[in-house]
């Protein structure tokens, strides 16, 4: 009886084990990579200090002060990197080709960005968008800058 | 009369301050590799294409149509965006290592272990992935484990050389995603592989 009790333990043990591993997957979208100065995310109304290597999630924004500035990569080899007094917002990620699920939305609301675009962009041109407050930029595997005041 | 010229002048500027603040500018650079896309940038009034490098285009509002295209000089680029440029991470590079068989790496593989050394050390990186791979020869259990197996020995032949092993991540996929669509108990050398991803 208690072996049988020990055996159940252990499967349990096992399978939780690696429960949040499955969970957290498709919610880290990306990294931070390099940064400097004052950078902060907003998430689910929290605010963090950003770190170097820190996991970057959908929904995060990401905020630099007059001294900050952050470079990030996503999941799908997209970089994007932003300069001082900026805030972006990773409204949309998806990334499971297998599945064909594809998605990359990022809101700029202000600042100056650059914005390399990854593996989604090579698979699904259309499903990748970067909106500002005044306009909507579509593309097709490329390089871009982009400033919005 | 004084007064009248003050508020003149207020206007004047709040003119001006209006006309400059708001608005977006995007501007088409050529990829790391010398190559150049396309973009469409466009709001509820119309919208413009662009395919040239180096060519920019200006949006005051979402009601108003965007700028044609123009070309920007390199150092009005770079006035504006050096900040951001100058923290641009390097992109992510991709290695793939073939197999003659299990876990024997095909000579031209080996010999592809300095550059992927290189490219973790030019991005300080620590956030690595080794992904394994098989043909479909085998069952799925057996190429799972294989699969594994592989992804294993890369990781720990970059080790061996020095990785810190904290920053590899490995995951395997037995013989379920191949680069190269075959048949079930098909023998197909490009399928026999591991993929490390640099970030």
């Amino acid at each position: 009886m208690r072996s049988c009790l020990l055996i159940i333990f252990a499967l349990i043990l096992v399978l939780f084990r690696n429960l949040p591993c499955m969970a957290a997957n498709p919610d880290h979208v990306g990294v931070v990579k390099t940064m400097a100065g004052d950078v902060e995310i907003s998430r689910k109304g929290i605010q963090l200090k950003a770190q170097a290597n820190m996991r970057l999630l959908k929904g995060d924004q990401i905020m630099t002060g007059n001294n900050g500035k952050v470079g990030m990569i996503f999941e799908d080899d997209t970089v994007i990197s932003i300069g001082p007094n900026s805030k972006i917002v990773i409204e949309d990620f998806m990334f499971q080709p297998n599945e064909k699920k594809l998605s990359f939305v990022a809101r700029i609301i202000q600042g100056t960005v650059s914005y390399l675009s990854g593996q989604i962009a090579k698979l699904a041109p259309s499903l990748v968008r970067i909106e500002t407050p005044h306009a909507t930029i579509g593309m097709r595997g490329t390089h871009i800058l982009v400033k919005v005041d | 009369m004084l007064n009248r010229l003050r508020i003149a002048t207020l206007f004047v500027l709040i003119l001006v301050i209006s006309g400059c603040a708001g608005g977006t500018m995007v501007v088409l650079t050529p990829n790391p590799d010398g190559k150049t896309g396309s973009i469409t940038v466009s709001n509820q009034a119309g919208g413009v294409d662009i395919k040239s490098p180096y060519n920019a285009t200006t949006v005051k509002n979402s009601t108003e149509s965007p700028n044609p295209p123009s070309e920007l000089s390199r150092d009005t680029i770079n006035t504006i965006f050096s900040e951001a440029l100058s923290i641009e991470p390097k992109p992510p590079v991709h290695f793939i290592l073939y197999f003659e068989k299990d876990l024997l790496l095909t000579s031209d593989s080996v010999k592809l272990l300095p550059e992927i050394l290189i490219a973790i050390k030019e991005r300080s990186s620590t956030d690595i992935s080794v992904i394994g791979h098989t043909d479909t020869v085998g069952s799925r259990e057996y190429n799972m484990a294989l699969s594994i197996n592989r992804a294993n020995s890369v990781r720990d032949l970059l080790v061996t050389k020095g990785v810190n092993l904290n920053h590899i991540k490995t995951t395997s996929h037995g013989k379920e995603n191949p680069l190269i669509k075959t048949e079930d108990n098909v023998n197909e050398p490009r399928n026999r592989r591991v993929e490390v991803v640099v970030r």
